[in-house]
């Protein structure tokens, strides 16, 4: 989206302003916007009035509440916990005592413009600060969600190796448990061929009733995930997404070990003696 | 009843129930080893230089925001009047630039008094002297972006005006030593000066500000009742010992914590199933030749010893090839890990402590060794004289 690319240019420090030189001009009454935790956590709601001020010492400037928002939920900012409220720009340089002076700038380019042209421009001629395309800085501060996304595949391959394990064992105890039922058919004259198909199929059907009990248990294990920690962050955030291909991935790799399970496990009791299954071999 | 030698008459299932209990166990180990390794790393790296508290503006932990502390020299004062407190260490962090030929290069610049400072340790070269005001020290990442050593001089630049594209503050430096600063992450370009020459550079001077104090109390017992004592003396500061840090530090990471919590039960109870299963079947297999044994004269308590005993030894040789796995997936998970953006690069998620390594050890196989029960109470109750009717015909 072309239009809507927004260049940030992100300075490494506070800029000064040459202009800079007026004394901060303070309203008697600042106006703010509060996050909406922030106001549940001083019990303020719009039209109140609340001290702030840059030290907890202080004693504060007045701010009268003319707004409680809900910011967008932030992945990265929720485990710190911190509260935000909004004031006008002026106002908030002038309470630092740093008037005219920003941490960064959102640059809109026209229709069609580059970002990494543009910032290549802009930097050439930067002095005390960077500009950068969007696109970079998302992705710098998306490496965060990458680092840990990376860490649940890890321990998503772990589980899922553990599972296939714990699958297969089971399968190849399921399958062996019918030593007796298989001796029986072989002795009344059941082809091998049938009794190999029937005992895949009785595979196929534990793994395929596994797999939907399954899928009904990381359904509901999702939603008290989600349950809990939006509760416990205080977030609209979705921790839990159980997708269809997560499903399909899983019930495939179930059902796909249970047939590779069943289909040695019944190769195995086929190929043995029926005496031997019978338990007088 | 030899466990090893019943569990080699079935080789695929007992080598895939080793296989499984591997897995688990080595998934146990890295959540045991997650659930408070990165505590432990870090209250090592809090702990690293012997101060215990540290002191920050109300409502934050040292460096979390922006935050700074007016007026240092009183808050330090303040402190050092408790007689417990055996030194209190001012420190300033400062976004700040360098000359590189003709161009700047940002760095990240620490105010410091030398003589209390929990930030960084020497690697080559000396200290900073209490009264040097013209000396800085560099990381070796610094030293490296700067194409500076010992002796060098290096001009550190701040306040920069991008309209008359001058710097408000100049200073050159020379290089005393090399340092390894504790808290930076890796690669991090940092530089340290004292105390008021950072807060030159970075506008703090005329207010006295600071990000942070640490503190030195003399004795570890003490360490709560003096905390409390300069909570009550600076009101308007956030006071923490390490204990207090930690405790923060652990209401950040309680995902993982949690997600330890919960992959380590999963993984005790897959174990469960898995020996419970097998030793069930294998239990069922045997029934004839347990209700023989039993009509010798072999004591309930005998088969019921035998199958336990071979369920724990399934878990101990499953466990003891899972702990090695677990080391190996644990190193992979840590490197993972440690490449969050930020993280100091001490920092460490994955840290063994013999203590939790052997409660987990011991928990694993009592899991196995209980596993067993079930399957060893039918051996027990088989009835002996059906069991072998049934077992002839």
């Amino acid at each position: 989206m072309t239009l809507g690319l927004l260049l940030s240019l992100l300075f490494t420090g506070p800029v000064d302003s040459a202009r800079a030189t007026q004394p901060p001009m303070l309203p008697a009454l600042l106006s703010v916007a509060l996050e909406r935790r922030l106001a549940d956590r001083l019990g303020a709601g719009v039209g109140d009035t609340i001290a702030i001020g840059l030290d907890a010492g202080g004693t504060g400037r007045r701010a009268v509440v003319a707004a409680v928002y809900e910011p967008a939920a932030d992945p990265s900012a929720i485990t710190k916990r911190e509260y935000y409220l909004r004031l006008h720009l002026p106002d908030l340089a002038a309470l630092l005592g740093a008037p005219d002076r920003v941490d960064r700038f959102g640059v809109g380019l026209l229709p069609g413009a580059r970002p990494g042209t543009a910032t290549e421009a802009l930097n050439e001629v930067a002095f005390g600060f960077r500009a950068y395309p969007s696109a970079e800085i998302a992705s710098e501060s998306s490496q965060t969600f990458r680092v840990v996304s990376r860490f649940h595949e890890a321990i998503a391959v772990i589980s899922v190796v553990a599972s296939a394990i714990f699958l297969l064992c089971i399968m190849l105890l399921k399958v062996e448990e019918r030593r007796r039922d298989a001796a029986v058919m072989r002795f009344t004259g059941i082809s091998r061929r049938t009794i190999f198909s029937a005992l895949l199929l009785e595979a196929i059907l534990v793994a395929a009733l596994g797999s939907v009990i399954g899928v009904g248990l990381a359904i509901a294990a999702s939603a008290v995930t989600n349950l809990y920690y939006q509760h416990f962050f205080d977030t609209t955030l979705v921790f839990s997404i159980v997708t269809p291909a997560i499903i399909r991935f899983s019930v495939l790799l179930s059902i796909g070990l249970g047939l590779l399970a069943g289909s040695l496990a019944a190769w195995r009791l086929i190929r043995t003696n029926p005496m031997i299954l019978w338990g007088r071999g | 009843m030899n466990p090893v030698r019943n569990l080699l008459r079935h080789p695929i299932r007992t080598g895939l129930a080793i296989a499984g209990i591997m897995v688990t166990t080595a998934m146990l180990l890295d959540m045991v080893l997650l659930s408070g390794g990165i505590e432990r790393s870090f209250e090592r790296l809090l702990l690293g230089r012997g101060f215990q508290v540290r002191v920050s503006p109300k409502g934050t932990l040292p460096f979390d925001t922006e935050a700074t502390i007016p007026g240092a020299r009183g808050v330090r004062a303040v402190m050092l009047s408790d007689s417990a407190v055996v030194a209190a260490g001012p420190l300033l962090g400062a976004s700040l630039y360098a000359r590189r030929t003709d161009t700047l290069v940002t760095l990240f610049g620490y105010g410091v008094d030398p003589v209390a400072q929990a930030i960084y340790q020497l690697d080559d070269g000396r200290d900073l002297a209490p009264a040097d005001s013209t000396g800085v020290l560099l990381s070796q990442a610094s030293s490296t972006l700067l194409g500076a050593g010992i002796g060098d001089t290096v001009t550190l630049v701040a306040r920069l005006d991008p309209q008359a594209a001058v710097a408000a503050v100049e200073r050159r430096l020379v290089v005393r030593g090399i340092v390894h600063f504790l808290y930076d992450y890796k690669g991090q370009p940092s530089v340290a000066a004292l105390l008021p020459l950072m807060q030159d550079l970075a506008r703090r001077r005329t207010e006295d500000r600071v990000s942070a104090f640490v503190v030195k109390i003399r004795d570890d017992a003490s360490l709560a009742a003096t905390t409390e004592r300069l909570r009550a003396a600076l009101p308007a500061l956030e006071i923490n010992s390490v204990g207090d840090m930690l405790a923060h530090f652990r209401e950040r990471l309680v995902y993982f914590r949690q997600l330890s919590y919960i992959l380590g039960t999963i993984s005790l109870g897959v174990t469960v199933l898995l020996v419970a299963t097998l030793m069930t079947i294998t239990v069922n297999e045997r029934l004839g030749e347990i209700a023989t044994l039993r009509a010798i004269g072999v004591s309930q308590g005998s088969i019921v010893r035998g199958v336990m005993v071979e369920g724990g030894t399934l878990t101990l040789i499953g466990g003891s090839l899972g702990v090695l796995l677990g080391v190996l997936t644990a190193e992979y998970l840590d490197r993972i890990l440690t490449a969050f953006p930020g993280l100091p690069a001490a920092i460490s998620f994955f840290v063994p402590e013999p203590r939790s390594l052997l409660v987990a050890a011991l928990v694993l196989v009592l899991t196995g060794i209980l596993a067993g029960a079930y399957p060893a109470l039918l051996a027990a109750r088989a009835p002996i004289a059906a069991t072998l009717r049934s077992d002839a015909t």
